[in-house]
């Protein structure tokens, strides 16, 4: 059985999964703090199916996104700094007071990996003092062309941290897109908040081993997978929107949905996303208009219209959630799954351990082509087994080659997507059917 | 008659100019629209038609040439093309009096306004492609004899460089090898000429056409209704509505030393279930539906998302999805004999014959 939590403010709430049915619907406790809300949960679940209780998945995105950002120093590295404000790197408005510093520092690559200048390393090191004694834990650092190579960002947090390990270290190589600005702004909100992220992790880790000690503990990812705790703690921006991703798979859980279609008729509209061997359809980024975008995978959901293509070979499932279900859904849905509440934390209950390879490559035809795409396969499987799953349930989820316009020849980006379950839980539902096996 | 350009046209420019090339990925006009809607607060771009110029007004392209890191992942400090416009009045030793765009689309299509506010002169509503071509050798004064040097280029090193090179294929020798060396792009400025030699052989309106398709396509229509105002202003036509079924990376040979791999995209057809192959290198090059020509460059092939009717990327080609494959026609010098010897499908190593050329 596994267990999907919601945390808010100071309440939590709970779902108890077997297999794809829901055995204890959703408890939501409030108390004076978080952490006394999840312990009750938790404690309550804990009297009701005590070591039963094989996984722990939190949805931390709406603790996250409420979560005062904390200061950031911001390492911009790049061959000369901006002429003008107007080249300047624009950060959305919400975390720009964020960047109490910023620094550049002379340095870069280019697609392929060769430098653009060389790092200015020793100008680095004469500003080192005032960033170590500004009283500013956090520092992103980012590097133009860190997607060909990150030496740059690394030789600059090797020297920050070889005067000063407590400092919370985030690299944009860290987070995929070929725009520097998205980077910065992915590395810079991860930075500001990594002490939010190490404080969940920590509170979940404590409530969950004292309750459910054999249980694998863990958080929900955007992309609609889940990683161990201790990865909230450098990684936090991958929990922040994963409320969408669970929707959609707990909607593909309960309708038992491996490859097809599912729609969500919410208050609010009705929104659309593909499960694909059992997980959501992501992309690697979330946009926010014209905007920097979040370097994230995320699931794809999109409004629903009228013109929405519809396929009778197609499988599809279509859940209405509104409050009031008087009426049919817009543009003439029939649910299939009428009434039902709680996709989220289903899906959160239901969701596998996942792992991205996404990088460039220099490929020189068709067979060296197969054979990096071949490699980036077996190192997604080996990540998502260094994650906690079994290494006989691990499944490729995507695998798939980009050409880069514009670019060097022979330089393509590779994304593979892995997914696997632990080998305590009992089994996941629709990664059982991905792999053709019967339960 | 000249236009001082607002921020409203800026966003619809932004619209239309990724419309035009929606293969290349559009965060680099994003940054550039809002840089420059930013700027326009305290400073104003014109647009001008080039016959408001004296026939000897100096005017020069301005655009950036890729080959490596995209421009959005190496951001310009913003004195390249200011650097690039001083290098060429000190060579040519006469004032540049105006800009136009070396290409009317992607990025190439927004950057003039940019260097129109930093330089103070007006931007000229034509471009010697009426589209982009990967290969500044493609162009409509190429066609007309107008000299492509001398060439400033200056990259975000602080590097710059001057290339005399009478032939136009080599000026794109030597031009993308220093591109590659400088990182990935390069601002240029090319194609000096006089204002009359630009209304002889330049693509005209091209400016304000992004205009006009960007507020068809912001407009808060339905998918169909811009489809249908698309083809009444441009022509455009509809090839297919079409589900992606496969993707395929490196799918033809390649050694003509054009930027990036070529890629190949299947699609089924909706409705009659036909077989659609879209060949890309930089930019669609080829339709093929169940086999037959259906689109050759130089006709613009460029994607909708069928539901929501925007500019579909090619990041937007996932296997499922559904899009609308548009066609449109290029400028009609790219039709001529010496426009189609530089533009057609063999130009970039595709062993076909435009159309056009065999039943012209």
């Amino acid at each position: 059985m596994r267990i999907g939590l919601m945390l808010q403010g100071s309440s939590c709430r709970a779902l108890v999964l077997e297999g794809r049915s829901v055995v204890s619907v959703a408890e939501q406790r409030q108390a004076s703090s978080l952490a006394d809300a999840l312990d009750s949960v938790l404690s309550s679940l804990a009297l009701q199916f005590g070591s039963l209780i094989t996984d722990v998945t939190a949805d931390v995105g709406r603790v996250l996104a409420a979560a005062q950002p904390g200061d950031v120093v911001a390492v911009r590295i790049s061959p000369r700094p901006p002429a003008d404000q107007f080249h300047n790197t624009r950060l959305p408005a919400l975390i720009e007071p964020a960047v109490t510093r910023t620094v550049h520092v002379r340095g870069g690559h280019d697609l392929r990996g060769r430098p653009l200048a060389p790092l200015d390393l020793s100008a680095f090191r004469l500003e080192l003092p005032s960033i170590l004694s500004g009283g500013v834990r956090n520092v992103a650092i980012t590097a133009v062309g860190s997607t060909a190579s990150a030496e740059h960002e690394t030789r600059i947090a090797d020297a920050i941290l070889s005067n000063n390990s407590d400092m919370r270290i985030s690299i944009s190589s860290d987070f995929y897109s070929s725009v520097f600005r998205d980077r910065d702004y992915t590395a810079v909100l991860n930075s500001a908040l990594m002490e939010s992220g190490e404080e969940l992790a920590a509170m979940l880790e404590e409530a969950g081993k004292r309750h459910f000690p054999a249980a694998a503990l863990s958080y929900a990812r955007n992309d609609g997978g889940r990683a161990p705790l201790a990865r909230l703690a450098v990684a936090p921006v991958h929990a922040l929107r994963p409320e969408p991703a669970m929707a959609i798979l707990g909607v593909a859980t309960l309708g038992g949905l491996c490859d097809g279609e599912v729609v969500v008729c919410a208050d609010e509209g009705v929104s659309v996303g593909t499960i694909r061997s059992g997980l959501p359809v992501a992309h690697s980024l979330i946009r926010q208009g014209y905007e920097a975008s979040l370097a994230t995978n995320a699931a794809i959901v999109e409004p629903y219209t009228a013109n929405h293509p519809v396929r009778p070979d197609i499988p599809s499932v279509v859940a209405d959630i509104r409050t009031s279900q008087d009426t049919l859904p817009e543009h003439g849905l029939l649910p299939t799954l009428p009434g039902v509440r709680d996709l989220s934390l289903i899906g959160c209950a239901a969701t596998p351990l996942t792992a991205w390879i996404d990088r460039l490559e220099r490929v020189s035809g068709q067979a060296e082509l197969q054979r990096v795409q071949h490699r980036a396969e077996e190192e997604a499987s080996s990540a998502v087994v260094q994650l906690g799953a079994s290494p006989t349930d691990t499944r490729i989820i995507e695998s798939n080659v980009f050409a880069m316009p514009y670019g060097n020849p022979g330089i393509v980006r590779i994304r593979v997507r892995a997914a696997g379950g632990t080998s305590n839980s009992e089994e996941n539902t629709l990664a059982a059917q991905a792999l053709g096996v019967t339960a | 008659m000249s236009t001082v350009l607002t921020a409203e046209d800026v966003g619809h420019l932004r619209t239309g100019a990724h419309f035009l090339a929606c293969a290349i990925d559009p965060t680099a006009i994003h940054v550039y629209a809002g840089m420059i809607q930013e700027a326009m607060q305290d400073r104003s771009v014109e647009l001008i038609t080039v016959d408001e110029l004296a026939s000897d007004d100096l005017v020069v392209a301005v655009g950036m040439v890729t080959q490596g890191l995209f421009i959005a992942d190496m951001p310009p400090v913003g004195d390249e093309f200011t650097g690039c416009i001083e290098a060429i009045e000190t060579r040519l030793g006469r004032k540049v009096r105006a800009i136009y765009s070396l290409a009317a689309a992607n990025i190439n299509g927004i950057i003039p306004l940019m260097v129109g506010l930093q330089s103070s002169l007006p931007v000229i509503d034509s471009d010697p492609m009426g589209r982009v071509f990967p290969l500044i050798s493609q162009t409509t004064l190429n066609i007309g004899g107008v000299a492509i040097g001398p060439i400033a280029l200056m990259g975000v090193t602080g590097e710059r460089a001057v290339v005399e090179a009478g032939d136009p294929q080599r000026a794109e020798t030597l031009v993308r090898a220093l591109v590659t060396e400088l990182g990935g792009w390069a601002a240029t400025v090319m194609y000096p000429c006089s204002a009359r030699q630009l209304a002889e052989h330049g693509v005209h309106g091209s400016v304000s056409r992004m205009i006009r398709i960007g507020q068809i396509l912001d407009a808060d229509t339905s998918a169909e209704s811009k489809f249908l105002s698309l083809s009444d202003f441009l022509g455009v036509t509809r090839i297919a509505r079409a589900r992606v079924s496969h993707i395929e990376g490196l799918s033809r040979p390649t050694d003509l030393g054009l930027p990036a791999q070529p890629s190949s995209v299947t699609l089924v057809d909706e409705t009659t279930g036909q077989i659609i192959r879209l060949e890309i290198q930089n930019e669609i090059l080829l339709v093929l539906v169940d086999g037959a020509v259906a689109a050759a460059v130089p006709d613009m092939v460029t994607l909708l998302n069928s539901e929501h009717g925007s500019v579909a990327s090619l990041e937007d080609l996932r296997v499922g999805n559904v899009v609308d494959v548009l066609k449109l026609n290029a400028a009609p010098q790219w039709y001529s004999e010496a426009g189609l010897d530089l533009a057609e499908p063999a130009a970039f190593g595709i062993p076909l014959k435009h159309p056009r050329r065999r039943h012209g």
